[in-house]
């Protein structure tokens, strides 16, 4: 792991939260390198003990900017709660409408789902 | 002010009987339940049932709460009657039974009085056909055995209702003999020797013990999610078809579809699976719906809402 590219990027994060870590270096690198996401950084996310990754999605629409979007890797086999995913918009600034959850298994699968604060529609 | 609506409980659920108090649950208070009677004559009824209509607890606990309805222990609301009362009751079943045979009667010798009409040419001849046949049969079979005088293992009564159910023989009530219909209404609200006794509130009910839903803190989350959407006005269904406790509608359900699928969350540290939000979101999306997860706080009794969606890549 040390010698792949994206390595330098995540180390201290890495280090700071080495129980999730796996979930970080395989998310990251999926988007950045599978989804072909733009000006990807890693944030520190403290109130869920893990590092969050934000970055510009690109959209095939190519009139409207990619959005910026911020992502909160976590295995499959971990548990969480209600609570914890409140902590995830409440430690970010500014507030964020909308978080994306990414889901990793044993085998590289991601997956990633999107998590809004409140009640809110489903585009029709 | 309008009389509260009566929900009969019976073996802890509760049930509406009355068709006008559905319609009223329906229209102004936005509470559906689900249809559960079926008829004994007619089988496969999956699609449309009619009364009672049977209430999920949350939608009964919130309609005692909030006064719009009552509970009543159905089976001790019915005292015996008095000779008197029963004696008038009986009469007027009476009453309706002559009206019937009556009825019936008249409808009879008008038709016998007129009978080609409404009959077709072929219906004729095929009811000459049938006539003919029965003749043919009566002639072959008359000289192989003296039935006539057989006795009848079943003797047949004058009064068929009175033999036929264990019902005290009464001589000042005799019922005609004939065919008529026995109406047995859905409630008991019209009967004389029916006096439920309203349970105002969830604790009195308790007390009484014909109900004790919430008890679990699982109930108490479940009552408070489904309040909290209600009262933001949206109507909730059983979320059985799409793996959640509630669907949540915008508007009525016979005119909308559902919007939402949300599932109850006990408390804001309760295990939360990442398999749960794939298999919730996944299955919201390919039906257009979001899901919504519904976390109750126990202590600030406060409900917030997480919606999840498939993302869309990845």
């Amino acid at each position: 792991m040390q010698n792949h590219p994206s390595y330098p990027v995540l180390s201290q994060l890495l280090e700071k939260y080495p129980a999730t870590g796996g979930a970080l270096f395989q998310v990251y690198n999926d988007l950045t390198l599978a989804q072909k996401w733009i000006d990807v950084e890693v944030i520190d996310l403290p109130a869920c003990k893990r590092a969050a990754i934000k970055g510009k999605r690109p959209t095939p629409d190519t009139d409207r900017a990619p959005s910026i979007c911020i992502v909160v890797p976590c295995s499959l086999s971990e548990s969480i709660s209600a609570s914890w995913l409140r902590a995830a918009f409440t430690s970010l600034d500014p507030l964020p409408s909308e978080i994306y959850v990414a889901i990793t298994s044993e085998d590289t699968s991601t997956v990633y789902y999107k998590i809004s604060q409140g009640i809110v529609k489903p585009p029709v | 002010m309008t009389q509260p609506i009566l929900l009969r409980v019976s073996n802890f659920k509760a049930y509406v009987w009355d068709v006008d108090d559905i319609n009223i649950l329906r229209s102004h208070h936005h509470i559906c339940g689900i249809l559960t009677g079926t008829l004994p004559h007619l089988s496969s009824q999956n699609i449309f049932l009619g009364l009672p209509l049977q209430l999920m607890p949350e939608e009964a606990v919130l309609l005692v709460e909030n006064g719009i309805a009552v509970l009543v222990d159905d089976p001790s609301a019915h005292y015996a009657p008095s000779p008197s009362t029963l004696r008038l009751w009986k009469e007027a079943r009476l009453n309706d039974a002559r009206q019937q045979i009556a009825l019936t009667e008249e409808k009879g010798s008008i038709e016998a009085s007129n009978p080609d009409r409404a009959m077709s040419e072929n219906a004729k001849r095929k009811r000459k056909e049938r006539e003919e046949r029965r003749a043919r049969a009566k002639t072959n079979a008359a000289p192989s055995a003296p039935v006539e005088d057989s006795p009848s293992p079943h003797p047949t009564s004058e009064n068929p209702s009175q033999a036929a159910i264990g019902e005290p023989l009464d001589s000042t009530v005799v019922m005609p003999s004939g065919s008529y219909t026995v109406n047995i209404p859905a409630s008991s609200s019209k009967l004389e020797w029916y006096a439920p006794h309203s349970n105002v509130s969830l604790t009195i009910a308790r007390e009484a013990g014909i109900w004790l839903h919430p008890s679990t803190l699982q109930e108490r989350a479940r009552c408070g999610v489904f309040r909290d959407l209600w009262e933001k006005g949206y109507y909730m269904g059983g979320g059985i078809k799409f793996g959640g406790e509630y669907l949540v509608y915008p508007g009525d359900p016979l005119r909308y579809h559902s919007h939402f699928v949300a599932s109850v969350i006990e408390a804001p540290d309760a295990a939360l699976r990442p398999m749960e939000i794939v298999a919730h979101g996944r299955l919201g999306t390919g039906t257009k719906k979001a899901h919504l997860l519904c976390e109750w706080n126990d202590e600030t009794q406060v409900v917030s809402y997480l919606s999840v969606e498939w993302a869309g890549f990845g």
